[in-house]
């Protein structure tokens, strides 16, 4: 009856193992969340990352599905677990050679909210983190054109932050008709 | 066909000759061919579409020609969430309306912001245009419209001002 119990142990993912041998000061962290790869990676390689990601011929993660971010400021303890680092930029990315899904989170610290911007690697990044940037206010460096992509262009704030009021602060009820370039 | 005979005539010229007034006969037509300009920016639009297609039908009623222009038609008819960055569009797409115009807020996200509470919602479009019509429902049915419609309707054969243009007829 034991035996059957017993989990078969998983093989490591081919990510994880490149990742640990090629890249181990970058990792931060590594998870698996419902079959899909979770790695975390310090800001500063993030990009020679992603680029690494990319490129590999056996990882190849071609695809960029999405890029978004995460406000933690109302998780204490996601906070401490990397160094109060508020935001959290996430990468979805996809491999069509058999590696399937894999999830980057790049932790960004709200005292400097810049990060490479991976519009050189994926054209589909741009939409992607201009949304970011309108959403959470994280300014992507190198972006050729980070404007807001949802709010108005004379909106103030960034409505996805948790200290953002849900009903907002009365620009629904006043705003310019002139101002807005219709 | 919803004309009212001031006069008699009937009776005496064979029913040749009718009398009436220029407001009853413009109302008249105007009533029968209200030319819609669509304005869909959510789930409330696919019952509008349904409302004009063949199983609705609201060409039944004379507005089935909807124009995507606004300087061509006379009803707006606002269908789905606005917000604050599409309602100065809305705005100038009404001011754009040649008058007299009539305007239908459809569903609960056009009239008052729905369950919608947030930040770039606005909170009822009559608080930057005028409504004549409101239909509650999220998604009103296609004769929930309709029945808008013939609400414009009574309202143009009575000869009441459009909400936005109070004194064309003065
Ligand atoms: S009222 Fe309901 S159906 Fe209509 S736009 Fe709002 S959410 Fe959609």
């Amino acid at each position: 009856m034991s035996e059957e119990n017993q989990v078969e142990e998983e093989p490591k993912p081919l990510v994880l193992e490149k990742l640990e041998a090629n890249h181990a000061d970058a990792l931060l962290a590594q998870d698996e969340s419902r079959g899909t790869v979770v790695v975390v990676i310090h800001k500063a390689q993030a990009y020679a990352v992603l680029e690494y990601l990319k490129t590999d011929p056996e990882l190849a993660y071609t695809f960029l599905v999405d890029v978004t971010a995460v406000d933690n400021s109302q998780m204490e303890s996601e906070l401490m677990q990397f160094d109060y680092a508020r935001f959290m930029v996430v990468y979805q990315l996809y491999s069509y050679q058999g590696q399937g899904r894999l999830r980057v989170k790049v932790p960004v610290h709200e005292n400097d909210l810049s990060i490479p911007s991976v519009t050189g690697l994926w054209q589909g990044a741009n939409w992607l983190e201009r949304e970011t940037y309108d959403m959470f206010g994280i300014n992507f460096d190198g972006h050729p054109d980070l404007r807001r992509i949802l709010m108005p262009d004379d909106f103030d704030g960034h409505p996805l932050r948790k200290d953002y009021p849900l009903r907002g602060r009365g620009e629904r009820e006043r705003f310019n008709f002139d101002k807005q370039n219709v | 066909m919803g004309l009212d005979f001031v006069g008699q005539g009937a009776a005496e010229t064979d029913g040749n000759i009718i009398t009436t007034t220029i407001d009853k006969v413009v109302n008249w037509g105007r009533k029968n061919s209200l030319w819609p300009m669509p304005f869909g920016t959510a789930c409330c639009a696919i019952e509008m579409m349904a409302t004009l297609a063949s199983k609705f039908d609201l060409s039944r009623f004379g507005s089935e020609a909807i124009r995507f222009s606004p300087r061509q038609s006379d009803l707006l008819i606002v269908s789905g969430r606005i917000s604050i960055k599409m309602m100065p569009v809305l705005k100038r797409i009404y001011d754009q309306m040649p008058d007299p115009k009539w305007v239908i807020s459809m569903g609960a996200c056009a009239s008052c912001g729905g369950v919608f509470d947030t930040y770039t919602l606005i909170q009822g479009v009559d608080q930057f245009i005028p409504v004549d019509v409101y239909i509650p429902g999220c998604p009103p049915r296609p004769e929930d419209l309709i029945d808008a419609v013939l609400q414009v309707q009574q309202k143009i054969t009575s000869g009441a001002s459009p909400k936005g243009v109070e004194s064309v007829y003065e």
